[in-house]
Formats: structure tokens, C-alpha cells, sequence
């Protein structure tokens, strides 16, 4: 069973115009996001205006990685056609990363005991690289 | 330079209001079913909850299909059989020549979102009926690929989130942390429900159970249990709007749409940063009281948009019931249909079954069952106004896109 699920392919994100300088940062192992040069608020997922202000004029900036667990879950069942790669994976976490400088991001906390990963815990992020062509920005403990 | 993050939900004054406009003058409901869910089973399609639903409710308001040319008739869309043009293809099933389409497209907040949208239609004279009606198999029927939002194919799926399972597990287990709720209050109200659904013959799970058959029922998401869950169904709903001029000459009492409001893409802080504990229907239940122009006293009966146990508890805190993480009043109120503030009374969602988008009727349905004095073994005494609520779409790193909420009452 787990064998066969093994070559479900996992969903990975369409690259597109908008959020292309995040993939391309975390295939260079850097973490990117916008931020808005007139009201210097962050913004996340990628937009093409700041949705705080309506500016035109974003930039992207490198993060620092660092962050904390703000809320996570353990996902112990598969629901839905798609996400069926995922299968052979569980029980594993994934998490709401509050990063030092203020956006919240979605993703798994790795390198660690499932039971060990708790709400406030610091995190820092590492990219793993998924095979095909896409880095994701994951977390481990810090 | 600082931004206000609170001016996008501050109050919004409507021009003109639709209170007591327009009634619900007819409800149909199916049963639901998991038909489909093993091979070789016998299965109805789509178009036939659907057909099923919109006959229920024209019975009940005493009209017939005629009746319904050129007039509304809004469509919900479904995530198992979503086409661009499901509205007409909905015309198209009923055999109904509409004079005006409206859709609902705010997920589980359409049936609640749509009382509105369809009042204002009513109001402003363009017709003085409206079908609104949803049907979803997913069991026996599939629609084709569902798509996703942008945020969740590229910033979700890819990291192994299930879904709403998993981004409620988020607000869950936040929600645990900050206000110290456990086990036994989310048990208690998933009791309640269960208790009420065994009075309700039109649900689908019925055997009573306890906070102890809570406590086992398996992990799903952590902490989200099995009994947290709604359970995906196949069904169909309806219910039909009259100005309140033509409700009055109608075979039911009408019951008034008194007060509602609708608040989308709410962010309670930064965008990036969400507080997602409080959700929209904090702006779209204080619309729909100040509409209304009734008190949280009078409100005798509350059916809460449930697809998970947690979600009916932040709404209750962001209705004003109660103030927020408020566990003492978790455990002191008696929520069921005889006791201090009646929620659930169908069962809600959770044991009704959820058929895509459709489940959220339930509802208004259910609220319209208890004004009319319909709730049969579970009717709430002496109850002249309730409040239904509905959501949709979890948004990124956050709780709902879409939220609504509606006062109905026995008078205008």
C-alpha cells in the first residue's frame, strides 16, 4: 500500500509571474516575500498591488528565516484525490510559522518528533529540495 | 507610517433597508444520503436532489413551477459539479424561464449571503419571488476536477494541508491555547447537537452519544476529532423568498427576513498576520442586528454554520453572546432546544450531512422550521426571532472568506 502510494506525485505550486521571485529565492535558499515601499507593510501570498494601501510599488526582501510556531496540526488522514502522495508521509506536521519580521506562513515542521512541537516553539527555516525542480521552505527547530 | 488595521471593519450604514421586505414563504428539503459510497449501490444524481428539493419547497409555499417564470432564481454552486454556468443549467433542469439569475457563490455562506442578495432583488421590484435552491452528490455523481484557489495550490497543497481539516485544526488549536477551552466544552456542544438530531427526523445521525464517545472518536487533524467533523453527503435544499405583500396571501406563515449582513475577506489585523480567532461574522452579525433592531434576549434560537465543533463556538463569542475565550460560559449555558440559548437545534450540519455547498441551507431552514412552530419534538418554546449564520472558504492563514448572517422572526 505504502509502496504504490509512493509514486502518487505530490502537488506543487504553478509558478507564475507574481510569485515567481519566491520560488526562484528559495531555489537559492533564500526566503522572499513583498514588502510595499510606500506603507511598508508586508505582503503575503504574492500580489501584484499591496493590499494594505493599493501601492504599485512592492519590492521583494529576504527574511531572516526565524521564526515561531504560531499554531500547528498533525495530519493523520488523507482527504481528497490530490493530496493523495501525501500518504505514505503520516503522521507529519504542518504549521502556521510566525516569522520574526511579521508574515505568517504555511508549512511543516521537520527534524523533529512529532510530540515534541508546540505552540511558541522557535523555528528556523531550511529548503528542501522536492525533486522536481521546486524548493520548499520548511522548519526545524532552532 | 502606521495603518489602521481596524478601518476595514468599521460599520457600514445601508442606504436603504430591507427589513421586513421580504419573508420566506416555502422550504424543501431531502433527505440525505451517502448513496454512491459503495460500489453497486443504487444512486440518484445531482439534477434529481435538485428537482426533489425545488418540489418540496414549491409544495410548501403552494406554488407551482409557473409560477416561477420570469421570476428569481438563484443557484448555488457546488464544489463536486462546478461549471461556469451552473445557474442556467439549474434553469435548465427545473424547466424554470428565470427573469433574473442570481448565484451563490460564497461557498457555505451562499444560502445566508443569498437571503440578502435576494431580498434587495425583491425590494428594488424586479421580481417578487425567488427560488433559491442547491443540490451536490459527491458521493454517486462527480463533477469533474475542482478547482483551488491560487493561495492554496501554491502556498497549501504543497506542504500536505488537507484541506479544512487542517486549517481548522490551526484555529482549533490556537483557540485551545489561548482560551484554555478542552475537550469537555468542545464536547458538550457536539453533544447538544447529537441530542437534537435525535429529535430531528430529517437527519442522518441520530443515536445519542456523550462527551466520553467524543473524547474516543478518533484524531483526524490534531485536535480536530471525528466528531468536530461534518460529514460529506449527497441532498438537496430550497427555500423561496416573497415580497412580504404576496408572503402574507401565501399557504405558510411568513417568516421576515429582519435583519442581515454579509462581510467578506475580513482581516482582524495585518493581512500577512491575521488574528484568526475572531471571523467576519463579527461585522456581519452586528449588520444584521442593527438592521434587525432586536436584542441578543430575543433571540431564541441560534443555527450556526458548523462545519467544525470550534467554528460554532467563535461565532457564538463574535455574535456577542458571550464575551471571547468566555469558558465560563460554556459551561454554565444550557444550549439545548428547552434551556438558556438554544443552538443547533437540527443537529446542524455535523449530523444532518453536508452536501458541498447545500449544507449550509440547513440553517435557514431549520430557523424557519422553529419560527413557524415546525420543530416538532425539538421545538424551542415561545420563540418569535433566531439568527442563521454561514461561511465559506478558509482563507490563507487566516479563518473564513465569507461570512453572513440573517435575523428571521414571526413578525414584520
Amino acid at each position: 500500500m505504502a509502496e504504490a502510494a509512493k509514486e502518487i506525485p505530490k502537488p506543487l505550486p504553478e509558478i507564475t509571474p507574481v510569485n515567481q521571485p519566491f520560488w526562484d529565492g528559495a531555489k537559492a535558499g533564500k526566503l522572499m516575500m513583498q514588502r510595499c515601499k510606500d506603507c511598508q507593510s508586508w505582503v503575503f501570498c504574492p500580489r501584484p498591488i499591496c493590499v494594505e494601501c493599493n501601492s504599485g510599488d512592492l519590492e521583494w526582501v529576504q527574511l531572516s528565516g526565524r521564526g515561531k510556531v504560531f499554531s500547528f496540526t498533525v495530519i493523520r488522514e488523507v482527504v481528497g484525490q490530490a493530496l493523495r502522495g501525501f500518504a505514505p508521509d503520516i503522521p507529519y506536521v504542518t504549521a502556521w510559522v510566525d516569522l520574526d519580521e511579521g508574515p505568517r506562513f504555511c508549512s511543516n515542521i521537520i527534524g523533529c518528533p512529532i510530540e515534541k512541537v508546540h505552540i511558541d516553539m522557535p523555528v528556523q527555516v531550511v529548503f528542501e529540495d522536492s525533486g522536481e525542480g521546486i524548493t520548499l521552505p520548511k522548519f526545524k527547530p532552532c | 507610517m502606521a495603518l489602521n488595521y481596524l478601518s476595514r471593519n468599521q460599520e457600514r450604514k445601508f442606504f436603504m433597508s430591507i427589513r421586513g421586505k421580504t419573508a420566506i414563504a416555502g422550504i424543501g428539503e431531502t433527505p440525505t444520503d451517502r448513496l454512491g459510497s459503495k460500489p453497486g449501490e443504487p444512486r440518484k444524481s445531482t439534477a434529481e436532489y435538485l428537482a426533489w428539493a425545488a418540489r418540496l419547497a414549491m409544495e410548501d409555499a403552494g406554488l407551482t413551477k409557473k409560477d416561477f417564470d420570469s421570476q428569481g432564481l438563484a443557484a448555488i454552486y457546488t464544489t463536486n459539479h462546478s461549471q461556469p454556468f451552473w445557474p442556467e443549467e439549474v434553469a435548465a433542469i427545473l424547466g424554470i424561464t428565470p427573469g433574473v439569475s442570481l448565484a451563490g457563490g460564497n461557498g457555505g455562506a451562499s444560502s445566508v449571503s443569498l437571503l440578502g442578495h435576494a431580498a434587495a432583488t425583491i425590494t428594488a421590484g424586479l421580481c417578487d419571488l425567488v427560488l433559491v435552491i442547491a443540490a451536490a452528490a459527491p458521493f454517486s455523481e462527480h463533477g469533474g476536477r475542482r478547482g483551488e484557489p491560487a493561495d492554496t495550490r501554491d502556498y497549501e497543497m504543497p506542504f500536505g494541508v488537507m484541506g479544512p481539516n487542517c486549517k481548522i485544526s490551526f484555529v482549533m488549536s490556537r483557540y485551545m491555547h489561548e482560551s484554555g477551552m478542552t475537550e469537555d466544552h468542545f464536547g458538550k456542544i457536539a453533544v447538544t447537537g447529537r441530542y437534537h438530531a435525535s429529535l430531528n427526523p430529517n437527519a442522518y445521525l441520530r443515536k445519542p452519544t456523550t462527551i466520553e464517545d467524543y473524547k474516543k472518536s478518533r484524531l483526524i487533524s490534531d485536535p480536530i476529532r471525528l466528531f468536530d467533523c461534518v460529514m460529506p453527503a449527497n441532498g438537496g435544499k430550497a427555500y423561496i423568498m416573497a415580497s412580504a405583500e404576496r408572503a402574507k396571501s401565501m399557504r405558510k406563515p411568513p417568516v421576515y427576513l429582519l435583519g442581515w449582513g454579509e462581510c467578506n475577506n475580513a482581516s482582524y489585523g495585518p493581512r500577512y498576520r491575521a488574528n484568526p480567532l475572531i471571523t467576519g461574522i463579527t461585522q456581519a452579525g452586528k449588520r444584521a442586528f442593527d438592521m434587525a433592531g432586536v436584542s441578543h434576549k430575543d433571540i431564541r434560537c441560534l443555527n450556526l454554520y458548523d462545519d467544525y465543533i470550534p467554528i460554532v463556538m467563535l461565532q457564538i463569542e463574535d455574535l456577542g453572546f458571550c464575551g471571547k475565550n468566555d469558558k465560563a460560559f460554556f459551561e454554565k449555558t444550557d444550549f439545548t432546544f428547552k434551556g438558556d440559548l438554544p443552538i443547533q437545534t437540527s443537529g446542524g450540519m455535523i449530523n444532518c450531512g453536508q452536501p458541498s455547498t447545500t449544507g449550509g441551507m440547513l440553517h435557514v431552514l431549520e430557523t424557519v422550521r422553529q419560527i413557524r412552530g415546525e420543530g416538532g419534538e425539538r421545538q424551542v418554546p415561545n420563540i418569535k426571532f433566531g439568527i442563521s449564520t454561514g461561511v465559506g472558504a478558509v482563507n490563507y492563514g487566516k479563518n473564513f472568506g465569507c461570512t453572513a448572517a440573517a435575523i428571521l422572526g414571526s413578525e414584520a
